[in-house]
């Protein structure tokens, strides 16, 4: 539908032209967002992107009028990747050097890069593991495998699934269209939204989505109706609806083809959840590397408000929903959702201690709604065809379906809405094509990275959450990376584990020390006996597991942990050789 | 007591022990003799959950939790030091001391800056396990001569910035970057200086690893001498902040704030935490001063002289002009005591109430 992506040279020049219009003054830029809720993330890209990177003069300005202390300031700039505190900062390319697209040439692309004049870049997975290797300059994403081959497009469209199979959130995803607001009014968009504000009350909307057993699908798994309930009941006004569609886990890419080819279905979505809870405000917590996204979701937002789906008094009742969408600037840790509430609120993006949970004490410590693009996108389908419906797409006994960002090494990678409860064998072998020609399945990576390995001899487990936690993993937010019998393990953990020391926030010791200390065992330190290597792994893994503050830090040692059990023959050959030629 | 009159009772450690509502669990433990290990924790400060060494285990709870961050709840089962909870410990006190330079700092350093070596020593953690890269980055660069700013040897539990923030309301540092490059920064990394510090010296005294120092104590490190401390009040304004004076021989060496000090809670500023040293500084004068009547030049002089001069111009001044014409101003820098004497002389001698203070702010 979208015909050839067109290829483009990659314009690094920075400010950009803006077409006669003057550059806007720091008061200007100021004066936009000062009134604006959430205004600080808004404010700064707005200046970043002016400059190209963050500067002293910039920043004082914004302490001073946000009446944020600059020491403050400072340091929660320097706490996310994409803002640039040195002039031509924001010129740098960024390359993805993620577990898939380090298989994928990653390497080979940075040399190019390199090799055309650019300064490039290491950065965490931007959630294109089904179109590698992603590069970001500024707010333009293009994917490739050399400097001269790089084309930009929108997210790729999940396959069909196999006969006999019904969708909830993709049933209407590969329609032309789709996305505008008259291609999913043609499809019965906006029906279960006129349904619930003309004919039901806010109790019963939150009736249905807790017959059908919808549990957040960001991962946490919490029941979504469960959570409604607690929100609308909680004393404090105005509530909030929160989406977090920071998408930061590695191997996740479901949000992104969910908002760029059905993004009415989250605005449905959230006005359903407000509409139950009594919400009269909303923002999209949009992970920083979609920009494409950022445009679809706000121009779906036009479109909604235009109609009167959105805004003051929707549908002519006395119902009304303001939505804002909100974009994040490279913290992964801003998915976690106390998180994501304090980088929203302009704070140093530290996890709270829990409780009180956000549904008493949420945006602004008001009571809150966060839930996953996913699982607010479930939402419509549910209340058009009934909680029974939604219940009987599952097997086994679970209720409903999830959505499963697939890639490495398997055939067909790509986006799939499984049935939960399907074995993960049918998903691999029938639904996407086994592995490539020649090879079989070492291990799975499971909820992303975060549930670490599941080797090839557990491969038996379907895909729930009982099945997979009786192997030590979970299936979280359903990233699945597939790493076949070419793969060594240790630097596919060593890659991974980077990646949780690049992001732990730096709140709790567990963590912070933790990550750190398991990279440089992965990469040749520590000490040079088995045994005693295999001790420190596995007591920083324990410790960081039971006592590390939030869900990072508890998942990051699940990789060593998987490491250990499915592959102890790799783990002595790596402490082996290395053990006489480098310094313990 | 609940709601209903009924006591709040949770099970620690087996016993049966009340709690107030709002109480966290460390606090109830706390108030319980329970030993519980902290580095992040300052009771001064929001509860701040980093350093985890304070888990405990809760019945029904999947992990153990923090107990400085957890509140207490009625019928709550609490075990504070099982076997594994402890091994947990050591193993965080064994990274700890994997990120610093050193692990022994000199008591000089302030007040908390023993907190990690009494741990280490306590959980026999100095095993030299989970050897990798230092964090943290000294700022010798920061020539401030107040606070040693010695990041080598920071374990990140930010007690600093908190203290700056929630006591001072200063604001002047914070946290730059995360994980293990995690840094303590003023704005834009510059020096103290030229930041919102007002040099209260709050953060070296909560440090509890001595990466801040009090740069004037240190600089007494090599007097001989047990030291000893004196409690006694800040005699710069009129607050009253307690102060605990650390002397050895009889020279000051330092100042410590009183955390039981009913004015300032720990609390001090610039001038009570590190002017100190004019006590022993050698342009102090250490004998009266008498003017040569011949010359109009100050000279040394004896007590009884000096006294005896005073006691004459004094008396000339008051016969001539009235007892109204002598004001007395003390020094904030005299003893107490002195103060005191000087207001007697004033309002008893003279009759007046014409005394005042320099600190009088």
């Amino acid at each position: 539908m979208f015909g050839p992506p067109p290829r483009i040279a990659l314009d690094f020049s920075h400010p950009k032209p803006r077409d006669g219009m003057p550059t806007p003054t720091n008061a200007d830029l100021v004066a936009r967002w000062k009134d604006e809720p959430a205004p600080l993330l808004p404010l700064l890209h707005a200046l970043h992107e002016r400059d190209g990177h963050l500067s002293e003069d910039a920043l004082r300005d914004v302490s001073r009028q946000l009446r944020i202390p600059i020491a403050d300031l400072f340091g929660i700039v320097t706490f996310y990747h994409h803002f640039s505190r040195d002039a031509g900062g924001a010129e740098r390319p960024r390359v993805c050097t993620g577990p898939v697209c380090a298989m994928r040439g990653a390497d080979v692309l940075v040399a190019s890069l390199r090799a055309a004049g650019h300064d490039p870049q290491a950065m965490p997975c931007p959630g294109r593991c089904d179109q590698p290797v992603p590069v970001i300059q500024g707010d333009t994403v293009l994917t490739g495998r050399t400097a001269a081959t790089l084309t930009s497009g929108p997210s790729p469209l999940p396959a069909p699934p196999p006969d006999g199979i019904e969708e909830c959130v993709f049933a209407g995803i590969r329609t032309p269209g789709r996305a505008t607001l008259d291609g999913y009014r043609s499809q019965g968009g906006y029906e279960a939204l006129t349904r619930a504000v003309g004919e039901m009350t806010p109790d019963e909307v939150i009736g249905v989505v807790d017959r059908s057993g919808l549990a957040g699908r960001g991962g946490a798994g919490f029941p979504t109706g469960r959570k409604w309930r607690a929100v609308a009941e909680a004393p404090g006004e105005p509530r909030t609806i929160v989406c977090n569609a920071d998408e930061g886990e590695p191997g996740c890419f479901k949000d992104r083809v969910l908002m760029d080819h059905d993004p009415h279905g989250l605005v449905e979505g959230m006005a359903l959840a407000a509409y139950a809870t009594g919400a009269v405000r909303g923002f999209i917590y949009l992970r920083y590397e979609y920009p494409e996204t950022f445009d679809v979701l706000e121009g779906a937002i036009a479109e909604a408000v235009a109609a009167g789906l959105m805004g003051d008094g929707i549908l002519g009742t006395g119902f009304s929903f303001d939505l804002m969408v909100r974009r994040g600037a490279g913290a992964y840790i801003c998915g976690e959702e106390t998180s994501l509430l304090n980088s929203l609120e302009g704070k140093h993006p530290f996890p709270r201690n829990r409780p009180p949970f956000p549904v008493t004490h949420g945006y602004d410590n008001l009571p809150t709604v966060v839930n996953n693009v996913e699982t607010l996108a479930s939402v419509p389908p549910i209340l058009a065809r009934g909680a029974d419906w939604y219940q009987g797409l599952g097997r086994g006994g679970h209720a409903g379906t999830k959505v499963i960002s697939l890639s490495g090494d398997i055939a067909r990678p790509g986006n799939y809405e499984v049935p939960i409860g399907l074995p993960l064998r049918e998903l691999l072998d029938d639904w996407a094509g086994g592995p490539l020609p020649g090879r079989c399945f070492q291990a799975v990576t499971m909820a992303g990275l975060s549930g670490g390995f599941l080797g090839a001899r557990d491969l038996s487990v379907t895909l729930d959450e009982p099945s997979i936690r009786a192997k030590e993993s979970f299936l979280g937010a359903g990233g699945i990376m597939v790493f076949d019998d070419s793969r060594n393990m240790i630097a596919v953990t060593r890659e991974s584990m980077e990646f949780f020391a690049e992001e732990s926030c730096g709140k709790c010791f567990p963590c912070r020390i933790g990550t750190q200390r398991l990279v440089e065992r992965l990469d040749g330190k520590g000490p040079r006996d088995l045994d005693a290597w295999v001790d420190e792994v596995t007591d920083l893994s324990e410790v960081m597991k039971k006592t590390s503050a939030c869900g990072l830090g508890q998942a990051a040692p699940l990789l060593t942990e998987s490491l250990l059990r499915y592959f102890p023959d790799q783990v002595r050959e790596f402490v082996a050789v290395r053990g006489p030629q480098q310094k313990g | 007591m609940g709601r209903n009159g009924t006591a709040l009772t949770l099970t620690l450690d087996g016993e049966r022990v009340a709690f107030r509502r709002g109480e966290t669990i460390f606090e109830v433990a706390e108030r319980h003799g329970k030993e519980i290990p902290t580095l992040c924790y300052d009771p001064r400060l929001e509860p701040f959950g980093g350093c985890r060494l304070c888990v405990v285990e809760l019945e029904g709870a999947r992990n153990p939790v923090a107990s400085c961050t957890t509140k207490a709840e009625p019928g709550m089962v609490v075990r504070t030091r099982t076997a594994s909870i402890e091994v947990q410990r050591r193993v965080l006190m064994e990274m700890v001391a994997s990120e610093n330079r050193d692990t022994d700092v000199d008591p000089l350093h302030g007040y908390a800056s023993q907190e990690m070596a009494t741990l280490l020593d306590r959980y026999d953690a100095r095993t030299g396990r989970f050897d990798g890269a230092l964090s943290g980055e000294s700022r010798f660069d920061d020539d401030n001569p107040f606070i040693k700013r010695d990041y080598d040897n920071c374990i990140s539990c930010y007690r600093c910035v908190r203290v700056c923030a929630e006591q001072e309301g200063d604001y002047a540092i914070s946290i730059m970057n995360r994980g293990f490059d995690t840094k303590i920064t003023t704005e834009f990394g510059g020096f103290l200086n030229d930041s919102a510090c007002t040099f209260c010296g709050q953060c070296i005294q909560t440090c509890p690893t001595g990466a801040l120092g009090d740069l004037k104590a240190l600089a007494n490190r090599d007097v001989p001498g047990e030291t000893e401390t004196t409690r006694t009040i800040c005699p710069y304004c009129g607050v009253g902040c307690s102060v605990d004076v650390m002397t050895r021989g009889d020279q000051i060496v330092g100042v410590l704030p009183a955390m039981d000090g009913p004015a300032n809670e720990g609390a001090l500023c610039v001038k009570g935490q590190f002017a100190f040293d004019f006590v022993h500084h050698r342009e102090r004068l250490s004998t009266p001063f008498v003017r040569d009547l011949e010359s109009g030049k100050l000279r040394p002089a004896s007590w009884d002289e000096a006294l005896d001069r005073a006691a004459t111009d004094l008396r000339r001044v008051v016969g001539k002009h009235g007892r109204e014409s002598v004001y007395a101003v003390a020094s904030g820098r005299a003893p107490h005591e002195a103060a005191y004497m000087l207001q007697r002389f004033i309002r008893a001698g003279l009759g007046t109430n014409h005394i005042d203070n320099c600190s009088r702010a």
